[in-house]
């Protein structure tokens, strides 16, 4: 579900600023990317997303390390959990604990109760040993940012509850953030190169190559991307392990995402033909190559890159949309389209809201994605407004 | 059939629920006895109206609705004593005589739910159950008799019974079914083994107008279960003839007539004049001719007729005014006038509707997980809740596919009875229970309850059906199993890393066998088997068993409590849907001319004995599936994980506006749930 | 101009052509076709169907045809007006797509005009107040309708607006006014249920016109005609909706094109979740069942219009700006 993006762009202004003060001497010298940095700084908003942004691929990166529990541990007997509460102080000075809980169903209600025991103290600590994983996939590794002491943490720390199989919200969270922020880089990747490669052949060399693209182009915009989606998605292989479909998954989104960046390349392409410094270079007798390289790329560079970030939420949003119709990732893989999808019921809304709870990364990193894509688009227009 | 009996400590329990059930109906919150199981409080006593079958108790005058009475005064309708048979069928209403009027409303989800409506009209089938689903009980057919040798069953039709649009229903219509319908190779192009016996087709014919005689070459002595039966040949009218179907024993002639090419004028005519109806040939056009949910002219046996189709935003059905059936004081039934089915498309609008108090009864798409939910807006929504547990043993079943070929080593170790214990007793049924059945299934085997005649014996649902993980592992290690890898897992003996299951479930089934297969895969962790959960859309998974790939297959056993009836899931002998291995399917339903042998000899034995059970009578083939379900069990054929739950079918939502409304009533397939509480004596209150 | 137009249109043709042929492909992906899922469905409602029976049904609906075949069979019928029978409905496709269409229609359009309605003031703030404080919130509510997925949201508004409101529980009328003929009163009926799913659909694409917006006025607004205006006095409300706003709002028109296919995909999702009779649900159903005819139809419907959306919004953009006319025939 690719936005639309505007028929009509914001165009570059070809009036030159008439230039004669000592800042704008400065202006004057800076190099492209200098003058996109200071422009971008003036987007306050675009420059807390971009934080934010960053945040959220610390936890891609180690999001072993900040789970404290084996996401796929379950356990009838702490089904439903809800947020657990954290006692910072113990005896007034700062000693996190929790208390342990015993779990029942209620017979009259059937929602499973959970009262905290006060005479089991669970001290939280930093940097403990855990679940074992394998740390930037390779270095096999125990130790977790929390855990507990006495005990093991899927038995005792809860922090935003569990599902309803008994498993760690938290813990699952940071792994659904690793599969779906990552969907989202490697969707873009590829949209980006599909889009790259037939914008810039579409752009540079016109005439029927541009048609024929162009009108693939407006044919795939056509069919909802729905049914183009739910075609692909079902059509994929079975025997295919979690992995692969994952990677299936990616291509299928990134497909239909390469329209969007194959224009704007186009688009590009069609008005920097016409610079000047480009006939320059012509007439100095560059070669074509080294034209598109050394001249044409890195003047569009900055807007390829603005239009990456603003087609990553594009495909995260995908996922969790393909997911919600099951054609996504499926349990047991753990993405933020699986986590969703398990909250979307009523029982969730009613009973255990928490599970909701995934929603809201989904919603600040989306944000954060438009953000710092509009704030980089801004910038990368150096004469703009 | 024998007449089930209820244990003492049945009836006991059943009596005591009865007390605290009626003091539910009345005061909310109700008391939840000390060390009852969970959920007691919402199970009910059992019960259900009962027909009488002594002609003498019969009522000799009748009332009607006034909805009919007004037709009859305007001249439209024949007086009701002409349009009820002579020869009625009398129903005695579970707690009072109703009052006639009102509107049903309930939600489907769309023309492939037609179940949720056959259901409710299904006493057009020959015969049917009493509400304990044990006992065959007239139902369109008056009486029947099977000959001592057990190769002629005869059918006794009621003198006097009509279609809904007043045509009389005689012994011709069947023969018309069977002359012209069945034996059309156009229409059913090979015969249908549930009118089979041993590979050998079944005749009709009639003896008088009021006469049916099914015969046989052989012995099938099991016909009379077949025609009480969810079957292809005694399902009846409604289940039998829609979407395709070409089953049922019996149609309207005088109306289906003209569309056959036979009595139409020939093929080409016929065609022509579909075409101008919109179909594509006479066949389409034919089929949905008789199709009850589509067509609103087509005559009918059911207590209500369809008057907006399936395919519209609403499927409306209204009161045949010919139905068969009364009351004890000559009322004729049904007592509500309308059913209206609102379309939903996704199940949480369909149960937040039913939490809002806007179905009077639905008991079909309401989710046990959704009971706590249901239970918090009892009083805002007007409603009791009723669990009804199902008789099947296994609500999430993994059947193992016996004729698994494509990878030596899994297949050797699937065809091991000490692996598949082993893999029986790595699971946690406990766990599974409480997780996704809120804790009111039984743990157990694949075996039915024992109330079911069928049953082996309450130890059969307990044997090599508990966890312990203990003597899995030695059974495993026995098997010579012994070698594991960093993480635990035992490896292949042929050294190509670890033994994988793959534990195949279907997208969108209604109990969440993806997410229980996820648990199942944590807690076999513990013997050492690594399990890969592969959810797959249902045809690809119907593609994958016929393609003999899969290994597992998780599906619900419900069906099988009536083994003879609905064997798919307890043994690999129809091809239609064979999780259990479908090249055995094939060799069996093709008398060993196509598929593959069962190579292990209990399966081949339980196979046999199942094949010689319809030429016995009823008492040793009772012991026959006993004695098969002994064998499944013990050789963990397939693995049962928690059954006899309401998870099947679903909370009972009932509003406390209507009357009749059975405590608690049978959930199964056969019983065609809820029709067995004959819904034609369900009543609005007030 | 007349030569750029039948160009335009020739191309219209053809890639509505192009869609035809994409969706039937795609929609046949699946391994299994529908009587595949006809038995399943048959099965599970514990029934039998035979393997004669099954190579019948397929002979009868024409499966056991190459798939370019069938393909031609059908466009021959599409072309003639006859859309196929929706197999599962045993009704014609045209038949069962009934009015879901023009609903289908009617709740993107009632988006679209929800979207601009959110749109536009906010658009125009933040370009006027470029990086203030409330630049900055009301960007941030024109886009969170973009971040929180709408099936998310759906659920959840649906549900507060049960418990809290006693709003109406999904769907486009009410029960008893589903079946009945076009009325007043029905068409009441249907502006009751519209808001809930306009302003989920509509709050989806507010973030994409808000930055069209606010980028075009910003355009604008550095113009020298502004600045004279300024320096003439004239008030600043005036001077800014009175010409830049209107300037801005040209290619704002032409973006309907653009929004449809957007809008129609993402009411698929809502209408599934909201439970509304538009053609998402019974596509969604349609490809499970692989019931090619309907899934075709319906998507070569949308693509269609998508289409003839596109086609339009190219019109009057050529109409607005001259510019574009002129490449047209280069």
């Amino acid at each position: 579900m690719s936005p639309p993006t505007a028929p009509i762009a914001p165009e570059l202004h070809d009036e030159p600023a008439p230039v004669v003060s000592v800042a704008e001497e400065r202006i004057s010298v800076a190099t492209q990317w200098q003058l996109m940095w200071w422009r971008f700084k003036k987007h306050r908003l675009a420059m807390a997303s971009t934080a934010v942004v960053l945040f959220f691929y610390l936890i891609v990166i180690f999001a072993d390390f900040l789970a404290y529990s084996n996401p796929l541990a379950s356990e009838a007997q702490r089904s439903l959990l809800p947020p657990q509460r954290i006692h910072w102080f113990d005896d007034g000075r700062f000693a996190p604990y929790v208390f342990g809980l015993t779990g029942v169903r209620d017979p009259m209600t059937f929602k499973r109760v959970y009262t905290p025991d006060p005479s089991k103290k669970i001290s939280v600590r930093f940097f403990v040993r855990g679940f074992e994983y394998q740390f930037l996939w390779v270095i096999p590794m125990n130790l977790h940012l929390v855990g507990v002491e006495g005990t093991t943490p899927e038995e005792s720390l809860f922090l935003i509850g569990t599902d309803e199989q008994g498993r760690d919200l938290w813990s699952r969270l940071m792994y659904g953030t690793r599969t779906s922020l990552s969907i989202g880089l490697v969707g873009v990747a590829m949209s980006l190169i599909l889009g790259v490669l037939l914008g810039g052949i579409s752009g540079l060399y016109g005439g029927v190559l541009d048609t024929v693209i162009q009108r693939v182009i407006e044919i795939l915009r056509s069919i909802p991307t729905i049914p183009l989606w739910m075609g692909l998605a079902a059509a994929l292989p079975n025997d295919w392990s979690v992995t692969q479909i994952y990677f299936a998954i990616t291509i299928i989104i990134s497909l239909i995402g390469w329209t969007e960046l194959a224009r704007v390349v186009r688009g590009r392409f069609l008005s920097l033909r016409q610079e000047d410094f480009v006939m320059a270079a012509e007439l100095a007798g560059c070669g074509q190559m080294r034209i598109i390289f050394t001249h044409l790329v890195p003047s569009f560079l900055s807007h390829i890159i603005a239009a990456t970030t603003l087609a990553i939420p594009a495909m995260i949003i995908s996922e969790t949309s393909l997911s919600f119709l099951g054609l996504g990732l499926r349990p047991p893989a753990i993405s933020w389209g699986v986590l969703l999808q398990q909250a979307q019921n009523i029982q969730a809304l009613a009973i255990s809201p928490w599970l909701l709870i995934p929603s809201i990364p989904v919603t600040i990193v989306i944000l954060a994605f438009n953000f710092m894509g509009d704030g980089l688009r801004d910038a990368a227009d150096p004469y703009g407004h | 059939m024998a007449k089930q009996r209820i244990s003492r400590r049945e009836f006991l329990r059943d009596a005591s629920v009865a007390t605290s059930a009626l003091a539910l109906a009345s005061i909310a919150p109700h008391s939840v006895r000390a060390g009852e199981k969970i959920g007691a409080q919402l199970i009910g006593k059992l019960e259900g109206p009962e027909l009488v079958l002594d002609p003498a108790k019969w009522p000799k005058k009748f009332g009607e609705a006034p909805m009919l009475a007004a037709f009859v005064k305007d001249g439209k309708l024949p007086p009701v004593d002409k349009r009820v048979p002579e020869e009625p069928m009398v129903v005695k209403p579970l707690q009072s005589i109703g009052k006639y009027g009102g509107t049903w409303r309930r939600a489907f989800t769309g023309p492939a739910d037609a179940e949720n409506g056959n259901r409710i009209v299904s006493t057009d089938k020959i015969l049917f159950w009493d509400y304990t689903a044990t006992k065959v009980m007239p139902c369109v057919a008056k009486d029947w008799k099977i000959s001592d040798d057990g190769k002629v069953v005869i059918i006794f039709l009621r003198k006097g019974m009509k279609w809904s649009d007043g045509h009389p229903f005689t012994a011709d219509d069947f023969v018309f079914w069977h002359d012209d319908v069945y034996l059309n190779k156009d229409i059913q192009p090979a015969p249908h083994p549930d009118f089979m016996v041993n590979g050998k087709s079944g005749r009709l014919y009639k003896r008088d107008d009021y006469t049916v005689v099914f015969e046989f070459a052989e012995a099938n002595y099991l016909f009379v279960d077949i025609l009480a039966g969810s079957t292809s040949i005694g399902g009846g009218q409604a289940t039998q003839q829609f979407g395709g179907r070409t089953m049922g024993a019996y149609m309207p002639a005088h109306y289906i007539k003209q569309f056959l090419p036979k009595y139409g004028g020939g093929k080409d005519e016929m065609d022509r004049k579909a075409k101008a109806a919109g179909f594509d040939g006479w066949l389409s056009y034919l089929k949905n001719r008789w199709d009850w949910r589509l067509n609103t002219e087509l005559p009918v046996l059911a207590p209500w007729k369809t008057v907006t189709p399936i395919n519209n935003a609403t499927w409306v059905l209204e009161r045949n005014p010919y139905y068969y059936g009364v009351d004890t004081q000559g009322n004729q039934l049904p007592y509500i006038d309308r059913i209206s089915m609102g379309l939903a498309e996704n199940l949480e609008v369909v149960n937040l509707r039913a939490i809002a108090g806007q179905f009077d009864l639905q008991e079909r798409h309401t989710a046990l997980s959704k009971l706590p939910v249901f239970l918090e807006n009892r009083t805002k929504g007007n409603y009791d809740i009723h669990l009804d547990p199902s008789l099947n043993g296994s609500d999430a079943t993994l059947q193992i596919n016996h004729a698994y070929e494509a990878d030596p080593e899994i297949a050797k170790w699937l065809h091991t009875r000490d692996f598949r214990r082993a893999l029986s007793l790595g699971i946690d049924r406990d766990q599974l229970n409480e997780t996704f059945w809120l804790g009111v299934g039984t743990p157990g085997s694949v075996a039915p309850a024992e109330t079911v005649p069928y049953s082996p014996g309450p130890e059969w649902r307990k044997k090599w059906s508990v966890h312990d993980p203990k003597q899995a592992n030695e059974f495993l290690d026995k098997l010579g199993l012994t070698k594991k890898d960093g993480e635990g897992y035992r490896l292949r003996t042929d050294g190509k890393g670890r033994i994988r299951l793959e534990l195949q479930t279907v997208a969108g089934s209604f109990i969440s066998h993806t997410q229980i297969c996820e648990m199942i895969k944590q807690q076999w962790k513990q013997i050492g088997i690594d399990a890969d959960v592969k959810e797959v859309e249902r045809n690809l998974s119907y593609a994958r068993i016929n393609n003999n790939e899969h290994h597992i297959t998780v599906w619900a056993n419900d069906g099988t409590e009536v083994l003879y009836l609905f064997p798919r899931h307890a043994l690999p002998v129809d091809p239609v849907e064979a999780l259990m291995g479908y090249p055995i399917a094939r060799w069996f339903a093709s008398n060993g001319q196509q598929g593959m042998e069962p190579k292990d000899p209990q399966l081949k034995k339980a196979m046999e004995m199942f094949r010689s059970a319809p030429g016995k009578k009823a008492p040793e083939r009772i012991k026959i599936a006993q004695e098969i379900w002994k064998i499944i069990v013990d050789e963990q054929f397939s693995i049962g994980t928690v059954g006899l739950s309401p998870a099947v079918m679903g909370v009972r939502v009932a509003s406390r506006k209507l009357g009749n409304i059975p405590a608690r009533e049978i959930n199964a397939q056969h019983a065609r749930t809820p029709c067995s509480s004959h819904p034609t004596t369900f009543y609005f209150k007030s | 101009m007349l030569a750029y137009l039948v160009r335009r249109l020739i191309l219209a043709v053809l890639t509505v052509w192009a869609v035809s042929v994409l969706s039937f492909t795609v929609i046949q992906l699946p391994p299994g076709d529908y009587i595949t899922s006809y038995i399943a469905q048959m099965s599970a409602s514990g029934s039998f169907v035979s393997e004669q029976e099954a190579n019948a049904l397929r002979h009868q609906y024409g499966l056991d045809q190459p798939q370019y075949i069938r393909y031609i069979r059908w466009m021959g019928m599409v072309l003639h007006g006859n859309y196929g029978m929706a197999l599962e409905y045993g009704r014609p496709v045209g038949e069962v797509i009934g009015d879901r269409l023009w609903l289908t229609m009617v709740v993107s359009v009632a988006a679209i005009i929800f979207t601009w309605f959110v749109a536009l003031p906010i658009g125009i703030y933040s370009a006027v107040r470029q990086y203030s404080l409330g630049d900055y919130v009301a960007t941030f509510v024109g886009f969170i309708g973009l971040a929180i997925p709408s099936f998310m949201l759906a659920l959840i508004l649906m549900y507060l607006g049960f418990t809290f409101f006693d709003l109406n529980i999904g769907g486009l009328f009410s029960d008893e006014l589903a079946e009945a003929p076009w009325s007043l009163a029905k068409i009441w009926d249907l502006t009751k249920h519209l808001p809930l799913p306009a302003l989920i659909l509509g709050f989806a694409g507010t973030a994409q016109l808000v930055r069209i917006m606010r980028a075009n006025l910003l355009d604008e607004l550095s113009k020298p005609y502004v600045v004279t205006g300024r320096a003439r006095g004239l008030a600043e409300s005036r001077l800014i909706l009175k010409y830049p706003v209107r300037v801005a709002l040209n290619p704002f028109a032409s973006t309907i094109g653009y929004l449809l296919p957007y809008v129609v995909s993402g009411s698929i999702i809502v209408s599934l979740v909201l439970s509304l009779p538009t053609v998402g649900p019974l596509l969604l159903k349609a490809l499970v069942a692989q019931d090619m005819f309907l899934a075709g139809t319906i998507v070569l419907m949308l693509g269609t219009m998508t289409v003839i959306g596109t086609f339009i919004s190219d019109l009057l953009l050529m109409w607005i700006d001259p510019r574009i006319r002129f490449e047209g025939r280069k």
